[in-house]
C-alpha cells in the first residue's frame, strides 16, 4: 500500500467517522435538531365544542413562543404545527398519524375532550411518539396508565369526584351524601372516587341518581333526593342539567348544600343567570382544579398575558389557564432531559415531574404508574354575584376508581 | 312512594308533557300538510329560543314583541326552505319519481344547517336560558309545588292546540289546508293553490315552534344541541297520540311527560331516558296509528 492510499483511507476513514457521529445526532428521533423542536398540537377549533379548546390551545402556543422570547430549551426553539381536531376521536387519530409520518414531529401535545382523545392512545403507544393531553380530563386515556400517554391537567373525573366529596364530609360535616351524576363513564368515575371516600370516611350515600345528559325534567331524580333527607347535595352534572338541579332543589324548598362539580359550571355568572333566582344559590358552591378565580391575585398575570397575546380574546374560557399549565409542564420535562433529546428520555423526565404551576390548585406529579398529573380540587362558595375561595384544597389519593 | 311524589311527579309530567307537545305541533302541522317528517323542527325551536334571547337581550324589547320578533322570523324561514328547497326538489324530480326521502333528507340537512349557523354566534358557546316572563314565588296547590312559568307553558300549549283546532275545523283557510293535506291533486283541480297552502302550512308550523322556543328556553337551557333531544320526545308525543291529530299529540306529550316521571320515581333515574322508547315501541305494536290518531292506514315511503 502505497503512502498516497494510506493518507486517502485515512481521510476517507475521517469522513466516515464524522458522518456516522453526525447521523447519531440527527437520527436520534425525528422533530428535534440543534435548533429546534417540532410539537404537533391539536384541539377543537370548530365544531359543537369549538369551546373547550380554542383558548387552551392558543394559551399553549403563547407559552411556547413566551420560552422561544427567552431564548428557547437548551438552546432549540420550539416550533409548533397547530391542527383543529373537532373534539372527534377519528379526526385525533388521524391527526396523530399526520403530525408523526408527514409533520416529523417530536412530541404531541393535544386534545380538549376525553372522548376524542383515546383516538390517539394505541397509535403513539405503538409508535411510541410522547402524547400530552391539552386540556381533556381524560380518564379512560390515563387509566390503566401507559407509557406514552399522559394527561388530567385539570384533574380526571376522579378526583374531581373525591375533591367535591372531599368538600362536602370535610367542609360541610355531611354524613349523608345525595349524589347526582350522569348515567356514562364520566358519571361512573366521578361517583367510583367519591363512593370510595365516603366509605373510607364513613359517611353515607343515602341517594345515588344516574341521569341522562339530555334530561329535560329532573323532578323524579330530586324528588328521590329529597326524599332521602340528605346533609349535602352533589351534582356532577353538566350544564345545562346542573341548572335545572339548583332551579328543583330551591322550588322544593330543599336547605341543604348544593356542591356542583365543575363541568356544570363553566362561567359562574351564565350559570347564574340560567338560575334566573339568586335565592336558589344561598347554599351553593362549585368545585374547579385551579388556585383562584380568574381575576384573583394568583391568576390575574396569566389573564394579562392572554390578553396582551390575544387582543380579540378578552375574555377567555375558564379553560385558557389549562393549556398554559400543559405547555408549562412538557417545557419542564424538556429542560430536564438536558441537550441530549429523546422521546424515550422525554418520557423518563416526565415521570419525574413535579411541578406547581402556579394556576392549578395542587402541584402536579407524574410517576412511573401514574399518567394523571392533577389530584386535587378548589372549592368556591358562589352566590349568584361573587365566588369566594373556600381555604385548602381536597385531594384524591387514587385509589379505587373508574370502571376500567 | 308518597303520595306527595306521586302528585309533583304527575304535576311536573303535565307541564313536560306540554313542553314535548307544543314541539310536536309544529312537527304534526307539516306532517299533516306535506306528508314530510320535519327533522329540523327541534333545531326551530332552539333557533326561536335563541331569537328571542337576542331580542331580549340585545334589542331590550319588552316579551311581547320577543314571542313575535321569535314567530315571524321562523315564519319567513320555514316558508324560504319550503319555496326553495322543497319546491326545487319538486321541480326537478321526473315525472313519477317519489320525492318524499329527498324532502324528508332536506329538513335533515336544514337541522344541521341550523345547528352550524348557530354556533358561528360566540354568544352560543354557553348554555343560555331566558328570562322567565312569568316570574314569582311558587304556587302550591296542596302539596304540589308549582312555578308561573309552568302554569304558563300548559295554558298557553292548551290554548295553542284549541286556537289551531279551530282554525283547521271553522275556518275556510284551515278547511283548505285540510283539503290539501288530504288529497293534494283533488285540491287542486277544485283551484286550491296547493303550493301557497303548504308554503302557508310550513311558515305557520315554523312559527309556532319559535313561539315554543320563547316559552320553553325561559324553562330549559338552551343550546344549539338543545333541539335534537327535545325533538325526540316530541316525535315520541306524536306517535303516542296519534301523528295526524292534534289533540292527539297533546294528550300524547302529557302521558309521556307524566309515564316518564312515574318511571323516575319508581323503578330509577335511569329508566327516564329509555322510557319514551319504550312507549314508542308499545304504541307502534298495540295501536300503530296512535291514541287518536284514526283508522290505521298504511302508506309506501
Amino acid at each position: 500500500m502505497t503512502i498516497k492510499r494510506l493518507s486517502q483511507l485515512k481521510i476517507f476513514s475521517v469522513f466516515l467517522a464524522t458522518a456516522l457521529c453526525a447521523g447519531a445526532t440527527y437520527a436520534a428521533d425525528p422533530g428535534v435538531t440543534d435548533t429546534e423542536i417540532v410539537i404537533g398540537l391539536h384541539a377543537p377549533l370548530s365544531g359543537p365544542l369549538a369551546a373547550f379548546g380554542q383558548d387552551p390551545l392558543q394559551a399553549a402556543k403563547m407559552w411556547y413562543e413566551d420560552i422561544n422570547k427567552k431564548g428557547g430549551i437548551h438552546g432549540r426553539k420550539i416550533r409548533v404545527i397547530a391542527e383543529d381536531d373537532k373534539c372527534n376521536a377519528n379526526e385525533v387519530g388521524a391527526l396523530a398519524r399526520k403530525f408523526v409520518t408527514v409533520d416529523k414531529v417530536f412530541m404531541i401535545n393535544g386534545g380538549s375532550c376525553t372522548a376524542s382523545v383515546v383516538g390517539a392512545q394505541e397509535f403513539v403507544n405503538r409508535e411510541k411518539v410522547p402524547f400530552v393531553m391539552l386540556n381533556a380530563s381524560g380518564d379512560p386515556a390515563v387509566f390503566p396508565a401507559t407509557r406514552y400517554v399522559f394527561g388530567a391537567f385539570p384533574g380526571s373525573q376522579g378526583a374531581i369526584g373525591a375533591g367535591i366529596m372531599g368538600f362536602a364530609i370535610e367542609g360541610l360535616k355531611g354524613k349523608r351524601i345525595a349524589y347526582i351524576a350522569h348515567n356514562d363513564e364520566y358519571g361512573a368515575s366521578n361517583y367510583g372516587a367519591a363512593k370510595a371516600l365516603a366509605d373510607k370516611a364513613g359517611a353515607q350515600i343515602v341517594a345515588y341518581e344516574r341521569i341522562a345528559l339530555s334530561i329535560t325534567d329532573v323532578t323524579a331524580p330530586m324528588l328521590n333526593v329529597r326524599a332521602s333527607n340528605p346533609d349535602v347535595i352533589i351534582s356532577a352534572a353538566y350544564p345545562a342539567p346542573a341548572v335545572l338541579i339548583a332551579q328543583k332543589a330551591a322550588e322544593y324548598g330543599m336547605k341543604q348544600p348544593l356542591v356542583q362539580a365543575i363541568q356544570g359550571i363553566p362561567a359562574p355568572e351564565v350559570f347564574a343567570k340560567n338560575v334566573g333566582n339568586n335565592d336558589a344559590l344561598k347554599n351553593f358552591y362549585y368545585s374547579a382544579p385551579v388556585n383562584d378565580l380568574p381575576d384573583g391575585p394568583k391568576q390575574i398575570k396569566w389573564l394579562e398575558m392572554y390578553k396582551k397575546a390575544y387582543p380579540d380574546r378578552l375574555v377567555p374560557s375558564v379553560f385558557m389557564v389549562y393549556g398554559i399549565s400543559s405547555a408549562m409542564v412538557v417545557t419542564t420535562a424538556l429542560e430536564k432531559v438536558g441537550k441530549n433529546l429523546t422521546r424515550e428520555r422525554f418520557v423518563d423526565a416526565m415521570e419525574t415531574v413535579k411541578l406547581d404551576s402556579g394556576i392549578m390548585a395542587a402541584p402536579f406529579e407524574f410517576g412511573k404508574g401514574r399518567r394523571d398529573a392533577l389530584r386535587a380540587q378548589s372549592i368556591f362558595k358562589f352566590d349568584g354575584v361573587k365566588s369566594t375561595l373556600m381555604p385548602g384544597f381536597y385531594t384524591w389519593d387514587g385509589s379505587t376508581i373508574s370502571p376500567k | 312512594m308518597s303520595s306527595m311524589a306521586l302528585y309533583q311527579s304527575i304535576a311536573s309530567g303535565i307541564v313536560s308533557g306540554c313542553v314535548y307537545a307544543l314541539v310536536a305541533l309544529s312537527v304534526v302541522l307539516i306532517f299533516k300538510a306535506s306528508d314530510v317528517v320535519n327533522f329540523a323542527g327541534g333545531e326551530f325551536v332552539m333557533l326561536g329560543a335563541f331569537a328571542g334571547l337576542g331580542a331580549l337581550t340585545f334589542l331590550e324589547v319588552p316579551y311581547f314583541l320577543a314571542y313575535a320578533i321569535a314567530a315571524v322570523a321562523l315564519f319567513f324561514l320555514g316558508a324560504i326552505f319550503n319555496k326553495v328547497v322543497l319546491e326545487g326538489v319538486l321541480k326537478r324530480a321526473k315525472h313519477g319519481q317519489r320525492t318524499l326521502v329527498a324532502m324528508v333528507i332536506a329538513t335533515l340537512g336544514l337541522s344541521y344547517v341550523i345547528k352550524g349557523g348557530v354556533r358561528l354566534f360566540s354568544f352560543t358557546e354557553e348554555v343560555r336560558r331566558l328570562p322567565s316572563a312569568f316570574s314569582g314565588p311558587p304556587i302550591f296547590i296542596g302539596p304540589v309545588v308549582m312555578q308561573w312559568q309552568d302554569i304558563a307553558i300548559v295554558s298557553i300549549s292548551l290554548a295553542l292546540m284549541l286556537a289551531l283546532y279551530i282554525f283547521f275545523q271553522k275556518t275556510l283557510t284551515g278547511k283548505v289546508l285540510r283539503a290539501t293535506s288530504q288529497n293534494p291533486r283533488a285540491a287542486a283541480l277544485v283551484g286550491i293553490p296547493v303550493q301557497l297552502m303548504q308554503l302557508y302550512s310550513w311558515g305557520l308550523a315554523c312559527a309556532i315552534a319559535g313561539v315554543s322556543g320563547v316559552l320553553i328556553g325561559a324553562k330549559l337551557p338552551v343550546s344549539p344541541d338543545f333541539g335534537g333531544p327535545i325533538m325526540l320526545l316530541a316525535f315520541a308525543a306524536a306517535i303516542i297520540g296519534g301523528f295526524t291529530s292534534l289533540p292527539g299529540v297533546v294528550i300524547g306529550g302529557i302521558l309521556l311527560g307524566i309515564i316518564q316521571n312515574l318511571v323516575g320515581i319508581t323503578i330509577s333515574s335511569t329508566a327516564i331516558a329509555v322510557t319514551p322508547f319504550v312507549v314508542i315501541m308499545l304504541v307502534l305494536v298495540f295501536r300503530p296509528q296512535g291514541l287518536l290518531g284514526g283508522r290505521h292506514r298504511i302508506k309506501k315511503v
